[in-house]
Formats: C-alpha cells, sequence, structure tokens
C-alpha cells in the first residue's frame, strides 16, 4: 500500500483577517476580511492606492502587528498562539523585513547594519561580522563595508537593507515599496536582486505602487478598501533585459 | 552622571576618612603591644550603640560600678604584670593662667606609666614616696597654663588646691584614645590625692591592665571576669574588654557618623540617577526609529530592555570610578590637614560600585521598560 504524501502547509494562510482602528464612531476596518492563502517559493506583488491597508497587511505579515482578529497561521502555527518571544524568534529567523526607506540605523556602519539581525540569533560578533561581510560581497558592497549609511547612494542603501534582510537566511521576505525611493535604474538593480531571491526559492510579498514592478511577479493581489479585489497568478518574469552599468 | 561622581566621590570620602578616624584608637591598642585590656564599669559590650552615649564624659558623675576592691583583686592574677586605674575628674585647672575649661584631671597610680607605656619629657611620674600633693601634666597643657613645656617644681591648681608638677609627660599626639582624656592636655595625680580635691572617693571609670604577655592575655581576661563576679555578688555590672572590642565603641560612633553623613550625600545620587534617568528617557525618544528596527530585525522586548539598562548600567558605573577616584584624591588631600590618614579598603570600592550599580539599574529600568513597550509600527514612522 502506498504511503500518502505529507501535506505540506502553506506559508502563509489568512481566514477572514480583520484590523480595526478607532474606537466607537471613529472605528473603520483598514483590512476587512481578507482570505489568502500563499505557497512557498511565491513571489507575490500586492496593488491598490494608498490606505487600502498594503501596508498594514505587510505589518501583519511580518508579525509587527498581532493585534488582529480572525485566523493567521505561519507555516501551519496560529500566530494567536504564539507568546510576543516566540514572535521576536520568528522575525529574527523566518522573516526579513526591506523598507521604502531603508531603516538602516545612521550610527552604525555598513557592516554592523547587516550584522544586527544576527546578534538576536544569538551568533558571537566575529561570525556576525564574518556573516555580514559575506553577505555585502554578494551584493557588490564588500568595499563599503565600513562606511556610514549617509555616505551611500539610495541604491547602494536599499541593497544594504537587502543584505540585512537575507542575513538570517529568512523563508519569507517582506518588501514595503523597496523601490519607492529609488530612481528607475536603481529600482531596475534591486527588483533584479528580489528576482534572483525568488530563483533560489525565497517567498517574496512585495508591496507596491508601480504596476510595471509586477512583471517581476508570480502573483499580482489587487486590494480596495482593505479587501481583496483581484487575485493574478502569473508566469513570472525569468530575465529582464535591460542592461545597466 | 556628574551627579554620580559627584555622589560616590563624597561616599567613598567619607568613609575613607571615618575608615582612618576609627583605625586611630585600634591602631594605638596594637602599638602598645597587644596585651591590654580594660575593664569599664556598666552593662557588658554587644550592647552596641546605647554604649556611645557612655563615654567618658557623662560617666564623670555617675557612680562607678568599679571599686578599689576590685583593682586590688585584679592585681592578685596570675599573668597581670600591671594595674591602672583611672577615675576622671573634672574642675577647674590652672596655672599661671586657666586651663580650658573639661580639662581631664585623671586620678591613677603610678602603675599607668607601664601599662600605658607613658614617656616622661621631663621630671618624674607619680610615686607614692612622694609625700605633698604631686601632679604630672601633659606637654600641651603645661605650655596653655604656664607658657612653657619646663615647669617642673611650679604650682598647679586643680578645684582651688596647690598640685606641685614633679613631670611633664612626652606629647602621645592621640587626642583620641581608649583613655578618654588626652593626656597631652591633662593632669595626672595619685588616686589617694584625688580625696583632696573631691569630698566623695573618686569613681574609677575604667581599670587598664597589662598582662605579661601577650599569651597570657586571654588567661588574664577569664581570671579577671571570674573574680570581678565573685566580687560583685554575680552581678554582670563590668565589662572586661581587649584589642579591637576597646576601640569598638568609637569605631560604631564613626561608624554611625558616617552613615548619617553618608546618607546626606546619597541625595546627590538620587539627583544623579535622576539625571541617568533623564538621559536615557531622551535618548529612548531620539532611537524611536532604531527601537523600531531593531524589533523589526527579531529583537524581543528584553533584548531592548538589556540594551538600555547596559546603557545606562554604562554611565552609571562611569561615574562611579570617576567618583570613586576624585573621592580618594579628596579623601587623601583632606587628610593632610587631619591627625589620621584615610584608609583604602576593598569594602569602599565595592561600595563605590556597588552604589553605582544599583543607581545604574534603579534609574535604567524605566527608560529601558519604556523603549522595549514601543509598539514597533509607531516606532518606524518616527521622522518618517
Amino acid at each position: 500500500m502506498a504511503m500518502a504524501a505529507p501535506k505540506i502547509p502553506p506559508v502563509i494562510a489568512l481566514t477572514d483577517l480583520r484590523k480595526r482602528f478607532g474606537l466607537g464612531d471613529a472605528e473603520h476596518s483598514v483590512i476587512d476580511g481578507i482570505n489568502l492563502t500563499i505557497k512557498k517559493g511565491e513571489f507575490i506583488a500586492i496593488m491598490g492606492p494608498s490606505g487600502c491597508g498594503k501596508t498594514t497587511l505587510l505589518n501583519i505579515l511580518g508579525l509587527l502587528d498581532s493585534d488582529i482578529e480572525g485566523g493567521y497561521e505561519l507555516n501551519g502555527v496560529s500566530v494567536s498562539s504564539m507568546s510576543r518571544r516566540r514572535q521576536a524568534r520568528i522575525r529574527s529567523q523566518q522573516i526579513g523585513f526591506v523598507f521604502q526607506s531603508f531603516n538602516l540605523i545612521p550610527r552604525l556602519s555598513v557592516i554592523e547594519n547587516v550584522a544586527l539581525p544576527l546578534t538576536y540569533k544569538g551568533l558571537g560578533k566575529v561570525r556576525r561580522l564574518e556573516r555580514a561581510s559575506d553577505m555585502l560581497r554578494t551584493f557588490h558592497l564588500g568595499e563599503r563595508e565600513y562606511y556610514r549609511p549617509h555616505q551611500l547612494s539610495g541604491g547602494q542603501t536599499q541593497r544594504v537593507a537587502i543584505a540585512r534582510a537575507l542575513v538570517n537566511e529568512p523563508s519569507i521576505i517582506l518588501a514595503d515599496e523597496p523601490t519607492g525611493n529609488l530612481d528607475s535604474q536603481a529600482s531596475h538593480i534591486i527588483m533584479e536582486e528580489l528576482s534572483d531571491l525568488h530563483t533560489r526559492g525565497n517567498t517574496i510579498i512585495m508591496v507596491t505602487h508601480n504596476p510595471r514592478l509586477t512583471t517581476y511577479a508570480s502573483r499580482v493581489i489587487t486590494m480596495i478598501d482593505g479587501t481583496i479585489q483581484k487575485d493574478t497568478k502569473k508566469r513570472a518574469k525569468k530575465t529582464h533585459k535591460k542592461v545597466v552599468t | 552622571m556628574l551627579g554620580i561622581t559627584i555622589g560616590v566621590a563624597s561616599i567613598t570620602a567619607i568613609y575613607a576618612l571615618s575608615g582612618g578616624a576609627s583605625q586611630i584608637v585600634s591602631n594605638q591598642v596594637d602599638s602598645l603591644g597587644g596585651n591590654i585590656a580594660v575593664v569599664r564599669p556598666g552593662i557588658p559590650a554587644g550592647a552596641g550603640i546605647g554604649q556611645i552615649t557612655t563615654l567618658s564624659g557623662s560617666r564623670e558623675f555617675a557612680s562607678s560600678t568599679l571599686t578599689n576592691n576590685d583593682l586590688a583583686t585584679i592585681q592578685q592574677i596570675e599573668g597581670v604584670e600591671a594595674v591602672a586605674p583611672l577615675a576622671l575628674l573634672s574642675g577647674a585647672v590652672s596655672g599661671s593662667s586657666p586651663a580650658a575649661s573639661g580639662t581631664a584631671i585623671i586620678a591613677t597610680t603610678p602603675e599607668l606609666a607601664v601599662v600605658n607605656q607613658l614617656e616622661l619629657r621631663d621630671g618624674q611620674f607619680l610615686d607614692p614616696a612622694i609625700r605633698l600633693p604631686a601632679a604630672v601634666i601633659g606637654t600641651q597643657l603645661s605650655i596653655d597654663i604656664f607658657g612653657t613645656d619646663q615647669s617642673i617644681g611650679k604650682t598647679v591648681q586643680l578645684r582651688g588646691t596647690g598640685f606641685t608638677v614633679i613631670g611633664i609627660l612626652e606629647r602621645t599626639n592621640t587626642p583620641i584614645n581608649y583613655n578618654g582624656a588626652d593626656f597631652d592636655r591633662s593632669v595626672l595625680i595619685e588616686i589617694e590625692d584625688a580625696a583632696l580635691i573631691s569630698s566623695t572617693s573618686p569613681q574609677l571609670q575604667q581599670i587598664n591592665i597589662r598582662s605579661s604577655s601577650v599569651e597570657t592575655l586571654g588567661s588574664v581576661i577569664v581570671e579577671t571576669n571570674k573574680a570581678l563576679l565573685k566580687n560583685h555578688l554575680g552581678e554582670a555590672d563590668f565589662v572586661v574588654l581587649s584589642g579591637n572590642e576597646i576601640a569598638e565603641p568609637t569605631s560604631q560612633l564613626f561608624s554611625i557618623i558616617a552613615g548619617v553623613t553618608a546618607a546626606i550625600a546619597a541625595i546627590s545620587l538620587l539627583v544623579g540617577g535622576i539625571g541617568v534617568m533623564n538621559i536615557m528617557l531622551v535618548n529612548v525618544s531620539e532611537r524611536t526609529r532604531e527601537i523600531g528596527i531593531r524589533k523589526a530585525v527579531g529583537a524581543s522586548n528584553g533584548d531592548i530592555v538589556w540594551q538600555f539598562l547596559i546603557e545606562s548600567l554604562a554611565l552609571s558605573v562611569g561615574g562611579g570610578i570617576a567618583g570613586y577616584l576624585v573621592g580618594y584624591g579628596s579623601a587623601f588631600a583632606v587628610s593632610l590637614l587631619l591627625p589620621f590618614d584615610a584608609i583604602f579598603t576593598l569594602e569602599i570600592a565595592g561600595l563605590a560600585l556597588g552604589v553605582s550599580l544599583v543607581v545604574g539599574v534603579l534609574f535604567g529600568l524605566y527608560p529601558a521598560y519604556r523603549a522595549a513597550r514601543k509598539d514597533p509600527i509607531n516606532a518606524l514612522r518616527q521622522y518618517d
């Protein structure tokens, strides 16, 4: 008798997810009953007008906001049953954040910024700096290790932020408008990096305003007023012809 | 940080100096060879602070439980080399000019010179063979009342009775000592002559015993206790002290003074602590975004608390170490003007470090807790 293949739970499963702000008359739902399942290795682009709840959804997915209603299962485990400490550990080990405004710590050097997530994983200083240095070299920033963030260009800063998000080898990358503050050339480089990560099996969830960036995604979700209006699956763009110097 | 530096500096200086002061008496006892015991009237040692209030001054008019019979008994004990009673009398002392009020008149026996190893600058010590009322005076007293330290043969008036000066004591420079009187400014007379100036028999405030060797001191103390207990019909209304016990009331007195002064200095620590808390609160407020970033990359609330607590500890311990150094510097500078030196002990170093740590933790906890409680999403929006 053949054994049944073990069922792999989706990376993310949302059931009737709701998020409300305000009280009484001023109360309004930013997320209003979302059902969503995300499988391992998907590259999802979340589109929608300002205020539709994209960033709030991303914060919830990244366990930065746990004051929610409805179900959220991460790798088959309900988030509501997790302690704050456990959530912090998951952020440290499984999730990498990339922000629009980079969010590097200005008083730390580039390498210290990249090594920061490893601190909370309990690695020793030498080990942390070695891994951060390796990661920076893969992003061609090996010569900028001891620069301060303000000494880098926008594109370089965002690459440092991506290096920081990846240094812990997370399975999920959450990117909030990663190219929002960059020119088209730098945007292209960043998107190529994300696309490369996707081909290596990472799950990427990206919030964007820019419809052109959805060409990199394998699935595009359009949100309006806290609900999913459209959910389109397509083949992700494998390569990009544009040559960047 | 400056507040903590000042606070720790004050506490260090106070304890270094009071420690030095407390050691004066112990050092005197040690310098006498370590074979000295004293018998004092009243409740046994261990009654603690109460004993401080019954130092020599207030004992002068009290009825002592020690008697001449006790003195004679102790003299019979084996291993006792010399015994001398001390009866502190008060009264007007004058020579060519009057002495300062409160000048001690000590009625004793010639053996005091042996027990306390008193040295004479000039003349001779008390001697029963001398029939006229005789006195031995301290060098400083001689200068104070006769204008010279060469006052042999002159007459010193004690409560109006003339005593011939037969000896001048060598300077001891020990204003604080276990005899309750400064020998440099005292008059010593024979205990029998005390009747000339006092209608009642003198009250023995203390009996000093010198044993023949350090080894025999223990048995002498035991035997003295037994014999006196018998004399006093089983009533333990006396106390036999040796070594550090003799200095104990003085040490306790200094400890209390140091404690009270240090408590006042602690106010500057409080101010320093509040300063640290303010710096840390500003720090937390300015670094709100950093807190958000750290949480986003995996820091737990506990990690954030530790981070800010360690920073506040670094501030306060840094201030504490600076304060410790400044405190010792000033204690040694001040001790140049005092008759004793500041002492260096590990306890004071430990106290300085401990106080800084406690201040750092106490005043760092609230800012650290506030930092940890920050909502990561709002924190990330700062300056957006």
